[in-house]
Order: structure tokens, then C-alpha cells, then sequence
């Protein structure tokens, strides 16, 4: 086009990030500076755009549901009759002292042809038990919330690494230019806060974008959808206007960028300036919930007491994923049952049962589920041992999470704890292996997806990981 | 406060019933209730003090009058009705006065051989210290607490054995005394014991020692060994070594010692430093760095024309004198205390003085406080000596570090709330000051760390030694209130904020409103007893703080209060094993963490031992606290620390890039008098300090990551610079410092919105003076990262996303600086050409290129700023159409901040604010 313009392209001499890219992330932005309307073309090549996985892929797109906190296993998914057997026993030799079992307060029963046992705790989701593949080998390094949130995000507690869906936006770009695609709803500001969804040392723009409050699925109060992203709108300018103004302010930026010869955090923020205009002119109208159906806000608990919270973000999650987000997210928090917990299990199963099953039923009436994994889960689970009298006490041994959808069989069981569901002694699936097997039903072999960082190629599941292929559909 | 009453009436009437063995079982459990509600203090007695709010015949349960009612006490407590306890209460037989048998080496043997292992076998899982679930209240790991016994009375009589209650039981002649109760003893057993009392129980005193000193260690299942030499010899624990910088090839490069040493690593790698950043981009890093604000366009003009070879430290002292140093600095240290002005966690109840302690802090900063002595007055203060009562104040006010941290106010449990209210301070201490995470043995021995969980619970005696009040009333949300600490009436402190004249009329509104629904109902009803005494919380809230403030919502001196902590009843913290109350074990005496020994601090004597503590922090004996502290320098210097996980120099942190240097900043540091000025002073006038930051020259392929420094890190501004910056572009920022906080003047929990409105609303104060609600940042200080203040921050997060984008494109502040900095850049002299110039040198602190200046010439002559965006795309909900969190929510009474704007100046505000956005505002390279 511009002759002028040329020069401006990204320079050979880049840091090897952008080499693996198909495209430097200035493109994007000089390309919008070329157009007369900044909507006019998509953008050819850049760094969120779809990518060819490794094989062809079980599932497009991730839903993960994260229960911050660990719920209880025995409780719910991880069915024990000899734990109500041995209610009393005490464990106390081989793990802590005055370790006394304590069976689960609440009665199991087989659903779906699968037979799959769920406690009476789900009575909505155990209605979509044979599209539930439950992992119930589930173990982690450390029975602490703040590592095993990390742990279970990023792969690793001890060092800033990628977010798992990060990872996935690298590995597989996104299909919707104008969204982020990577969205987290409301997640935790503690445990590890923002590493959760940071793309550490991957480039800034497969970071996730945070909607909600940020505190952690904290059940009092939820975000409006006007509230759930700041500043989504101008007050001011219209938007040729502000387009304009946004070129100024990029032409700023290459200036800039030129100048410092090529920096990576300028480039960033040629991209974030790029990716908020795109996402002022959709995303208020995917999180805005006004048009649905009465029956589907129904179905989902929305306006129904507990559930309304995470009944939106639920649907919030069908719209982002319908939309073309790749990696969405969302935190339910609260299952840290120490105490309490005939008390507060139930309500928290209350808030999540009617919201999941009806994402699970609506997205397989779109079509979606099949391509579309979710994927539900605690950081760690609980002890079937007492604690506090009503209470379960932390357990990285031996706890349960189950996918959905997106290539898994369903109505099915993998893996198992011994007889008190203490610990995990078939189909142990430690992290490692759950991403890896996440990252396979994508399509990306968690071998091969690596990034080259000071010297070193990283990848998601550092040295182990193995897909657990027995539970591919 | 009726409530407790009637509870602690039915605990008391339970204490009074006939004791019996059945009746055992209610009596613990009542004993349990009655620490719940009244041991504050959590050391498993309940003290005078503690009875402040109990019914006053309690107080007959501490029969020895030692001022502690003890479990032995309680358990033993004379019935009301019925026999009184058999043979005598404990307490009337003290163990000492039962005279010690003789011990020969056979009765040694015979104790060794039979019983102990008797005693082992069949009684300790009830009866010893170590049980899960002490039974009667007897203990028999000891013939002093076999003589004492427990709720049934002594347990044996020496020489008596038919009138010794452990031989009744195990004969298991009574119906309701048979032990053990599972299986009874064999006839041989049986013998040995009746031989055992008839001897007059003799217990070897090194076997009876021996049982004490084992219990801190064996209480806890799964301790591990620790091997102490090789614990020491871990980098962080020795000692910093004050050497100088290995040779260089390079002779001439570096300006001091600290070149030296980065580029001693530089060779090593095959590194080599890049030029010199230009003077301009300097002088901006420096007084960004120095002051958390942008150079004027004077002062890069006077840098400009002084090119002596003291102009860069001439700078730098400046900069250091200036009062900007504290408020950029203090905010640093601000974010490692934690700092905020409520208690988040559940009930987020407000804390109104908190703010002394953020001006504190800034004092101290520009005061050059020496870095030991400000450790000190925070962790103890008021115990330091002082001269006058201004003195007194401020050591008083420097300890509310101890007492601002997040807290759940609403816990039930008294001894619950106290540990973890110790927990909170340990961990804030420990991550804060030592750069340990010790908090992770608070419920078993650190994974990582040499930090057994028994130094836990030494360091958590201390803290649970102290009183900490943090303040706040009893309330909604709120059962563990605590007064403040009055400041000495002749200090010259503030009284406080000013009252805002609509919070004032809203909180009298409200007291009406109770007073009103209090009147309402029937007398005597139940529901109405609860209504009254909410309302009765409710208004004790309100009559509170509008005492505290005049008409015109002036503070008054009863305002003069701070947070604080004070001594409180000295004693050693009892061991919880995986952190649960019902767990409770042997006291661990106070003391500090063994791996890195006791220095040269004073041991700890009567007092809490917080003293002493603070002397072993601030030791220049101790390894860990220059170091962590040069570290922290670093990092707010070059962006990274050199140990990069500032907050964890322990096993499972990053090891330093260049511990030599860490080390000769640490000796430094201590060295120039814990001077901070100091050591930044040296820092900023080196030569690695003045590189430039562009990726080019060998270093790239030798050292990629920089971490050899060289070249200086680009970096992005902390949320507060990139605030105050726009405001200071715009020439809106009041450099003056506000007095005290909004906060200040708000009491209970954070839940009117109505009354957080005009709290929150954004002043054009510099952002360390913005209000910190826990879970409620201001808006523009949370987007960019603003350290999260329930947790110790040494270095933040540097995200670069795109709801910063939306921030600075649409946000009502930005959008409002922008106007004032339009309309200052067009008052100024010149044509649109020197408008244009003079935006860009206060906004970047450099003249635009000509690339530039045509681009926003252009713009400027294009610019229409059309129809607004409509919000017609989103449809807000109407149940939530106030925002809470929204955008509004910090404007929500500012004027519409376009409406009477001109075309032109809406022009200029469009291009100035872009100079807001690049990427060049953000970051100082």
C-alpha cells in the first residue's frame, strides 16, 4: 500500500517469541492504521488468530468451572460405602493423629445408564450424569490453596509460568478477533491472583481477560453485566471518532516502538488498544443476559436464590463460547469446608447444581457440547476424615473432577481411591496429566507445545504428563 | 452483650451441677464454650481481664485467686447441689505439699520397666498430654499430675493404695469408675500398679524431665528432623559478607562499587553494557523513581543547561529532599505492610485511624529514618523510650502495622479469632521483614524451610503476649471489637478529616431511624429484644463517631486515636497441632526462629517478648533483614529484585542473581546507619543506573533475561505514578497533603453504599492518599495492578491488558484530566505548534519528533468528535442499575465532565489524552 508504511513493519531483529509467531503483533495495528475503517478488514495474521492444532481436535473450546476452595469428593462425585461403614474409625497410624473417619452425611444413588453414583447434593446435574466423565484419581503436590490453585492453573506453585489457558490461546490462537479469547469470570484476587490467568513469560496478549469484581466468587454480590467490565463505553466520541484518536495515539506508539527498537511491552500495548476497541463493539452485547428467554434464565437459576450469581456466569460463558472466546473460566469459591459442612456443603452444591446442569443441556442443544469441553474441578479435594467435629480437612492424595463434552465418554468413571477415598490408587491423574489430557482433547500434544524462554523450551506440563486416553470417547 | 450474659449464666450453672463422671462430658464441653467466648488471649485460662464482660460471680471459679480461672478449676468446681467432689479438690491438695518418695535404683527400675510402659499402654491415650481428648481432666504422665488428678480428685494417695483412686478404678469393683474402660488390666498388671502406689509412686525425675522436653518436639506427628548445620548453611542464613568487587577487565566503565559488581557478572556471561541513556530520559527515570512524578518541563530545561558533573547527584539530592520521596517510597513500604483501612474478609469492617499509620510511614521515609529504628517503632514502639509526647504518639502510631491487617471480624470463637490474628502478624512479619513465609508452619513443620512448627508457636506466644487493638465497635458483622489507643493530649498530631457536610446529615438521619424502629414493637417480646439491641449496637456505633467530629464536621480532639499495639498478659503459646484449637498441646516457650539462633538479643523475660523481637529483627546480626530490605531497594530501582522472589529468600525462592552484590548492599546498607537515602543515593548515581534500556549489543544473546543488568529493564509505572502523573500533566494535583482519610470518618462495617459514595469519590490528591478499602480499590489504581492489601506485596504484578486500554480510552477521570490538560496546554504562550510541544514535555518530558507533530497537527484539524457511542448496546439490569463497583461508582457526584466543553478544546482533550495512553506515558526506559 504505503510505501512509507514499509518500514514500520516489524523488523527482523526480534526476540524469539515473535519468531515463533506467524506475524509480529505491530502488524495488527499498522493494519487498522491503514484502513480507512478500522472494521472494514480483519486482520490477516496475528497472533490470536486460529492456529492448526497438532491432530485434529476432540474439542474447540474450554469451559472451565473452578471451584475454589476443594470440595469434598466423598461428598459428592467419589462414592464410598465402606467409608459409611467405617464412620468412626480412626486412621490416626497412617495419617494424622486422632484421624477419625467420618461417613458422608448425605446419600448417593446411580443416575444415567452409566450408573454413575452422585450424591443427593446434584439432583439437576445428576440428571446429565451420562454426559459426566468423572476423574476420580485426582491427586496434587501440595494441600495448600494457594499452591494447588496455582498448581492447578499454571502447572507449577513454586515459579511465574503460563496459565493453562494462555497455553491453549498460544497454541491455538482464537476465531473471534474482536474478543479476548481468553476470558475469566470473577476469578480469585488471592492465591496467586493474576498469575492464574497471566501469561508470564508467553507474550502479553494470550493473557486472560478478567470480567467481575475479581473477588473470587465470593456468593454475596455479583457484578452486573454493565459492571462487569469497566469503561466498555464512551461517553464522549463516536466511534469513527474514537478510531481516529486511536490511530493518533498508535502512530504514538510505533513512534515509540521504533525508537526502542521493537520492545515487547510497547507491542503489548499497540495489541491491548487494538483488542478493547474490537471488544467495545461486542462484548457488552454477549454479557448482556436481557434477551434471553425466560425459560433459559429459569433454567439456569437465574433470579433464584443462591444460584442467580452463578447461574449468569454460566450463561455469560455459553454467549462467550458461542461468540468464538477459546478459554473461558469461571470460579465458584467457597468449598473450603473445615466446618460446617452439612451446612454449607449443601448450599454450595445448591448454587452450582441448576446453573451447570442447564449449561450442560444447553450447549448440547446447540450443538456445542460435543465440541466444547467442560471441565469442572477443585483445586484439591477433602479428607474423609473428620475435622473440627463437621468439617473435612485438606486432601492433595486423592480427590475427583470430571469433563464434559469435547471428546469424552460419557456416564463414565476413570480412576479411583481405596475404600475411604483417602487416597488415589487406580487411574491416578496427577496435573500433569489432567493438562496434558486437556490439551489433547484440543488437539495440541503438551510435548510438542513448547515456547523457547531464556534458553530453555517450556511447556505446560514441565517434565511428566501423560494423556489418560482411556478416557477418550 | 445480654446474649453472653444469659450464655455464660447456663455455662456457669453447668459448672456449678453435681460432678460426677457423667457429668464430666458436659462440664468440658461448657469449658470449651466458656474459652470460646472469653479467652481472648487463647492461652486456655481465662484471666480477670477476660471476665470484663462476664457476670461478675464467675469470677468465684478461680478459687487460688491468682487471677486465672484454670480448666483444674472449672473441672473441680464444687456442685451446687448433691456430694461435694470426692476426697479433695485438686486445688486443695497441691501437688507440692505430697512429700517426694525416695527413689533407690530399684524403685527406678520397677518404674521404668512396669509402669511407665503400663501407663503407656493402656492409660495415655486418655491421660496425658499428648491425648487426643484429655478425659476427667487427669493427666498421668507425671506424679505431680497423678497426686493433682483431676475432676474426680487425686488419683492415688502414696502409700494408700485401698484409698487410691486408680486402683478402685482398675479393679473395676466401682460400676462408674472402671478404667480402662475398653479392657481390663491383667491380674499381673493390676499388682504391679497396687505395688506402684504402696512404694508411694516413685518417678524417676530424668525420666519425668525427660517427658517434658520431648513434648514440644513429639507432640506433633510427622516432625522432621532438622539437621541445623546444613540448615544454616543455606545462603540466606549466613551472614552477608562485606567484600569488594572481583576484578574487571574493563577498567574505566565503572563509576563505583556497585558497577563493579554487575559488570564482574556482565564479563563472566560474555556480556557487555549498553550506552547511556540520554540526560532527558534520566532525569525522568530518576524522578520517577525518587518521587513517583514526571520532571517539570523546568527541571528538564535546568537539567539541560547544567552539564557539570554534579548535576546528576545535585538531582538526586533534591529529589531525595523533596517530601514527594516519602509518599512514592512509603507507598513501596505500604504495600509489604499490607496497608488498608478496613479488615476485608467477611464483614470488610472500616478502620478510621489506619491513615496515621500511612502518614507514619511517609514521615519516616522523608524523616531518612534509620531502616532498623522504623522496624522497631512498628513492631514495638510503645515500648521504646521516648523524650516527648509528640515521641510517644508516633511510636504509639507506628505500631498499628501490627494491628491493620485483614481480619475476619465476625469469628465466633475468641482463641480462634486471637491465633488468627497472631498468624496474620507472624506472616506479615515474617514474609515483610525476614523474607520467610513462616505462617506455613503454623499447622506443621515448613515443607521447604528449616521453621518447625514449635518456632511457630514461639514467635505466636509473643504476638499472642501483645494487645493488639485495631479498634472497632461492636456491630452487624463485628463480635470482636477492640478499643483504640488514646494519643498523648499535648502530641501534635491531627484531630482528623474533615466530615463531609452530606455523611454528616446521612449518619443523623440514620439515628433517627433507629431510634425509631427501637421505640417500635412490644416490650419483652423476643423480637423485639433483638431489634433493641441492634439497635442499641447501631446507635453506640453512630453516637461514636458523631462524637468524634463537630457540627460542621471538624474533627474533634477525641479523634486523637490511633491503632495500635500495647502489652498484654505474657505467656508462652500452646501448640496446635494442625493449627486446630481442640488440638491444643505443650506451650512452646517465646522465643524466635531457631535457624537463625538468638543473635545478640536480650533473652525474653516477663514481657511478651515483642521487644526483644524487634531488637532481632533489626540486629545487623540477623542475615535475613538488610538483605530482604537492600533487595527491596533494588527491585524499586531496577524492577526486579536480585533475589526475585522479594517476599521468600527460603528454599523454594529464586537464589539471588549476584549474591555478592546483595551482600555488599546488605553490609552497606547497615554500614551508612540503615540509611535508605543512602543506599538509593548510590544506586541511582552508578553507571548501570544510567543505561539505557535498548535491547541491543552482546548482552542480547549472551544474557537475554538482563540479568546481569546490562541494560537498564523497561518498565511500566505503578499504578499511583501513572495516576498522579495524568493528574500532574494536567495540573490538577494538589501536592498538599490531605489531612488524615475520608475513612476517617466512617464507622462498622463497609455496607451503605450511600455512605461509601462520598468516600470513594476521586480527589485530586496523590494516589498513596486515596482511600484503601480491602476489595474495594479505587478504580484506577486496581486496573494497573495496585498491590491486593490482604496479602504482603513486595512486588507487584505488571500486567498489560486490555481493560487498561478501556481504562484510558473511557474512563470519566481520565477524560476529565484531559480537559484540565487541554486547557492548561492551551493557556500557555505559543502557537499551536508550541501547544503541542508543551504537552508532549509535560506528558512525556520530551519534545515531539516531526513525525509527530505532523500526525497531531492533523488530527487536530480533522478531529469531529460525531455522536456519542450510545449505551443503547447494553442494557444494564434494573435491579442493579446503582452500580456498585461500577465505573459511576468513584464519580458518581462529579459534574458531566464534556457537557460545556468547546469543539477545541474537545480536540485538544482527544490528542492529550493519547499522550495518557502510549505506551511511552507508561513506561520509563
Amino acid at each position: 500500500m504505503n510505501d512509507a508504511h514499509e518500514q514500520d513493519l516489524p523488523s527482523p531483529r526480534r526476540r524469539d517469541a515473535l519468531k515463533l509467531l506467524s506475524c509480529g503483533f505491530g502488524y495488527l495495528a499498522l493494519r487498522s492504521l491503514l484502513a480507512q475503517s478500522a472494521m472494514a478488514q480483519q486482520p490477516e495474521a496475528g497472533p490470536l488468530d486460529p492456529k492448526q492444532p497438532h491432530f485434529p481436535p476432540r474439542a474447540k473450546r474450554v469451559i472451565y468451572l473452578s471451584m475454589a476452595g476443594a470440595p469434598s469428593h466423598v461428598d459428592t462425585f467419589d462414592y464410598k460405602p465402606e467409608l459409611a461403614a467405617h464412620d468412626g474409625q480412626s486412621v490416626a497410624g497412617k495419617y494424622r493423629a486422632g484421624a477419625v473417619l467420618m461417613a458422608s452425611p448425605w446419600k448417593f444413588a446411580q443416575h444415567g445408564k452409566g450408573g454413575l453414583w452422585i450424591s443427593e447434593l446434584f439432583p439437576e446435574l445428576a440428571k446429565q450424569a451420562d454426559r459426566l466423565c468423572l476423574l476420580r484419581g485426582m491427586q496434587t503436590d501440595v494441600p495448600a490453596h494457594p499452591q494447588a490453585v496455582l498448581m492447578q492453573h499454571t502447572g507449577s506453585f513454586q515459579f511465574v509460568r503460563p496459565s493453562l489457558g494462555a497455553w491453549t490461546l498460544y497454541g491455538l490462537g482464537t476465531v473471534n478477533q474482536n474478543l479476548p479469547g481468553f476470558v475469566t469470570i470473577d476469578p480469585p484476587s488471592g492465591t496467586g491472583g493474576a498469575q492464574n490467568y497471566g501469561s508470564a513469560f508467553l507474550p502479553a496478549t494470550f493473557q486472560g481477560l478478567r470480567i467481575g469484581s475479581g473477588r473470587g466468587g465470593g456468593r454475596a454480590r455479583r457484578d452486573t453485566e454493565e459492571e462487569a467490565v469497566a469503561n466498555i463505553h464512551n461517553e464522549r466520541l463516536s466511534t469513527d471518532a474514537q478510531r481516529k484518536q486511536l490511530d493518533l495515539l498508535q502512530s504514538l506508539n510505533r513512534e515509540h516502538a521504533r525508537r526502542e527498537h521493537d520492545s515487547d511491552e510497547v507491542e503489548g500495548v499497540i495489541q491491548s488498544y487494538e483488542l478493547a476497541f474490537r471488544m467495545q463493539a461486542e462484548l457488552p452485547q454477549l454479557l448482556d443476559l436481557s434477551k434471553e428467554k425466560p425459560a433459559t434464565l429459569e433454567a439456569y437459576g437465574i433470579g433464584g436464590e443462591g444460584t442467580d450469581k452463578f447461574g449468569r456466569q454460566c450463561l455469560m460463558a455459553r454467549h462467550l463460547a458461542e461468540a468464538g472466546v477459546r478459554f473461558i473460566e469461571v470460579t465458584h469459591g467457597g468449598w473450603d469446608q473445615h466446618r460446617n459442612l452439612r451446612e454449607d456443603l449443601p448450599r454450595q452444591c445448591k448454587e452450582i447444581d441448576k446453573p451447570i446442569a442447564a449449561l450442560l443441556a444447553d450447549l448440547d442443544q446447540r450443538g456445542m457440547l460435543k465440541d466444547t469441553l467442560v471441565v469442572w474441578g477443585g483445586e484439591f479435594g477433602r479428607t474423609p476424615y473428620a475435622q473440627n467435629g463437621d468439617g473435612r480437612d485438606h486432601n492433595n492424595k486423592g480427590f475427583t473432577t470430571w469433563m464434559a463434552g469435547g471428546g469424552v465418554k460419557g456416564g463414565f468413571s476413570y480412576g479411583a481411591t481405596d475404600e475411604n477415598g483417602i487416597e488415589a490408587i487406580e487411574g491416578k491423574m496427577k496435573i500433569p496429566d489432567w493438562h496434558a489430557t486437556i490439551l489433547y482433547l484440543l488437539g495440541l500434544d503438551h510435548e510438542r507445545l513448547t515456547f523457547n524462554y531464556a534458553g530453555r523450551d517450556f511447556r505446560l506440563t514441565n517434565v511428566s504428563g501423560e494423556v489418560a486416553k482411556e478416557i477418550l470417547a | 452483650m445480654k446474649r453472653i450474659t444469659l450464655s455464660l449464666s447456663v455455662l456457669f450453672a453447668l459448672a456449678l451441677a453435681p460432678t460426677a463422671l457423667s457429668q464430666e462430658r458436659d462440664r468440658a464441653e461448657a469449658w470449651k464454650k466458656l474459652l470460646e467466648r472469653l479467652d481472648k488471649d487463647a492461652d486456655g485460662k481465662i484471666s480477670t481481664a477476660e471476665l470484663q464482660d462476664a457476670p461478675k460471680f464467675l469470677a468465684r471459679l478461680d478459687r487460688n485467686g491468682d487471677g486465672l480461672i484454670e480448666e483444674s478449676e472449672f473441672m473441680s468446681a464444687p456442685g451446687r447441689r448433691g456430694k461435694p467432689a470426692p476426697k479433695k479438690p485438686a486445688s486443695a491438695a497441691p501437688p507440692a505439699m505430697s512429700a517426694p518418695v525416695e527413689l533407690t535404683p530399684e524403685t527406678s527400675a520397677f518404674f521404668e520397666s512396669k509402669i511407665r510402659p503400663l501407663l503407656d499402654r493402656s492409660c495415655y491415650q486418655c491421660h496425658s498430654e499428648h491425648s487426643e481428648k484429655l478425659k476427667g481432666g487427669l493427666r498421668l504422665d507425671s506424679r505431680e499430675s497423678v497426686l493433682a488428678g483431676g475432676a474426680s480428685g487425686p488419683a492415688a494417695a502414696p502409700g494408700d493404695v485401698e484409698g487410691s483412686l486408680l486402683v478402685r478404678a482398675v479393679r473395676y469393683t466401682d460400676d462408674d469408675l472402671q478404667m480402662p474402660p475398653k479392657k481390663q488390666l491383667s491380674p499381673d498388671e493390676l499388682h504391679d500398679l497396687e505395688h506402684w502406689v504402696e512404694l508411694g509412686l516413685p518417678w524417676p525425675a530424668s525420666a519425668a524431665s525427660s517427658a517434658e522436653t520431648t513434648a514440644s518436639t513429639s507432640a506433633l506427628p510427622g516432625q522432621r528432623e532438622i539437621d541445623w548445620d546444613k540448615a544454616r548453611a543455606f545462603w540466606a542464613f549466613r551472614p552477608p559478607q562485606h567484600a569488594s568487587a572481583p576484578a574487571t577487565k574493563d577498567k574505566t566503565w565503572a563509576f563505583g562499587e556497585i558497577d563493579r559488581f554487575l559488570l564482574a557478572g556482565m564479563e563472566q556471561l560474555g556480556a557487555k553494557p549498553v550506552g547511556d541513556a540520554d540526560r532527558a530520559a534520566w532525569l525522568r527515570r530518576v524522578t520517577l523513581d525518587l518521587t513517583g512524578l514526571p520532571p517539570t518541563p523546568e527541571e528538564l530545561a535546568g537539567f539541560d543547561k547544567d552539564r557539570s558533573e554534579g548535576s546528576y547527584a545535585a538531582v538526586v539530592d533534591r529529589l531525595l529532599a523533596s517530601p514527594a520521596f516519602g509518599e512514592r517510597w512509603g507507598r513501596h513500604w505500604l504495600d509489604v505492610a499490607r496497608y488498608a483501612e478496613s479488615s476485608g474478609k467477611d464483614s470488610n469492617i472500616v478502620y478510621p485511624q489506619a491513615w496515621r499509620y500511612r502518614d507514619w510511614v511517609i514521615a519516616a521515609f522523608n524523616d531518612d529514618m534509620p531502616y532498623d529504628r522504623f522496624l522497631k517503632e512498628q513492631l514495638a514502639g510503645d515500648l521504646l523510650p521516648s523524650s516527648s509526647e509528640d515521641e510517644r504518639a508516633q511510636h504509639t502510631i507506628a505500631t498499628g502495622y501490627l494491628a491493620l491487617g485483614a481480619k475476619s471480624h465476625n469469628t465466633r470463637d475468641k482463641r480462634q479469632f486471637a491465633y488468627d490474628l497472631a498468624d496474620e502478624q507472624i506472616d506479615a512479619v515474617s514474609q515483610g521483614m525476614l523474607g520467610l513465609t513462616v505462617s506455613c508452619a503454623r499447622c506443621h513443620d515448613h515443607k521447604f524451610d528449616p521453621i518447625p512448627t514449635t518456632d511457630y508457636y514461639a514467635l505466636a506466644g509473643i504476638f499472642l503476649s501483645t494487645d493488639t487493638r485495631y479498634g472497632t465497635l461492636r456491630g452487624p458483622g463485628n463480635t470482636n471489637p477492640s478499643s483504640l489507643i488514646g494519643l498523648p493530649a499535648a502530641a501534635h498530631v491531627p484531630d482528623g478529616p474533615q466530615m463531609d457536610s452530606a455523611t454528616r446529615a446521612l449518619l443523623e438521619r440514620a439515628r433517627e431511624v433507629i431510634e425509631r424502629q427501637a421505640e417500635s414493637g412490644k416490650k419483652g417480646d423476643p423480637q423485639t429484644k433483638l431489634k433493641e439491641r441492634l439497635a442499641e449496637e447501631q446507635r453506640g456505633i453512630l453516637d461514636d463517631l458523631l462524637a468524634r467530629f463537630d457540627e460542621s464536621g471538624h474533627a474533634l480532639p477525641a479523634n486523637r486515636q490511633a491503632m495500635g499495639a500495647l502489652e498484654g498478659r505474657a505467656h508462652d503459646a500452646l501448640v496446635l497441632e494442625r493449627g486446630e484449637l481442640d488440638k491444643a498441646r505443650a506451650a512452646v516457650p517465646r522465643g524466635f526462629l531457631t535457624v537463625i539462633g538468638d543473635l545478640e538479643a536480650p533473652p525474653i523475660g516477663k514481657e511478651s517478648g515483642r521487644l526483644e523481637l524487634a531488637d532481632w529483627i533489626a540486629s545487623p546480626q540477623n542475615p535475613l533483614t538488610a538483605r530482604v530490605w537492600a533487595n527491596r531497594i533494588w527491585l524499586h530501582l531496577f524492577g526486579k529484585g536480585l533475589v526475585r522472589t522479594t517476599d521468600n529468600f527460603g528454599a523454594s525462592g529464586a537464589l539471588p542473581s549476584n549474591q555478592a552484590l546483595l551482600d555488599w548492599l546488605a553490609t552497606e546498607l547497615v554500614g551508612q546507619g540503615w540509611s535508605t537515602k543512602q543506599l538509593v543515593r548510590e544506586i541511582v548515581l552508578s553507571h548501570a543506573y544510567r543505561l539505557a534500556a535498548h535491547d541491543e549489543s552482546a548482552g542480547r544473546t549472551a544474557d537475554p533475561e538482563n540479568l546481569t543488568l546490562w541494560r537498564m529493564p523497561e518498565r511500566r509505572l505503578e499504578a499511583e505514578a501513572i495516576r498522579d502523573a495524568m493528574l500532574a500533566a494536567a495540573g490538577t494535583l494538589e501536592r498538599t497533603p490531605p489531612v488524615g482519610s475520608p475513612v476517617g470518618t466512617l464507622e462498622g462495617a463497609t455496607r451503605r453504599e450511600e455512605l461509601l459514595a462520598p468516600i470513594l469519590k476521586d480527589r485530586p490528591v496523590r494516589s498513596v492518599y486515596l482511600p484503601i478499602l480491602r476489595d474495594r480499590l479505587p478504580g484506577a489504581l486496581e486496573v494497573f495492578d495496585a498491590a491486593e492489601p490482604s496479602f504482603v506485596t513486595g512486588d507487584r504484578d505488571e500486567t498489560n491488558v486490555a481493560t487498561q486500554a478501556l481504562y484510558l480510552m473511557n474512563d470519566e477521570d481520565v477524560l476529565r484530566a484531559s480537559d484540565a490538560f487541554a486547557a492548561r496546554v492551551l493557556a500557555s504562550p505559543g502557537d499551536e505548534d508550541a501547544h503541542i510541544e508543551q504537552a508532549f514535555l509535560l506528558a512525556l518530558g520530551r519534545k515531539p519528533d516531526g513525525t509527530e507533530l505532523a500526525a497531531v497537527r492533523r488530527f487536530l484539524h480533522e478531529f469531529k468528535p460525531g455522536a456519542p457511542q450510545g449505551k443503547a448496546d447494553a442494557k444494564p439490569d434494573p435491579r442493579n442499575d446503582r452500580g456498585r463497583r461500577g465505573r459511576r461508582r468513584d464519580t458518581a457526584e462529579a459534574e458531566p465532565s464534556s457537557a460545556a466543553v468547546d469543539p477545541k478544546t474537545q480536540a485538544w482533550s482527544a490528542f492529550v489524552q493519547t499522550l495518557f495512553g502510549c505506551a511511552e506515558f507508561r513506561y520509563q526506559s
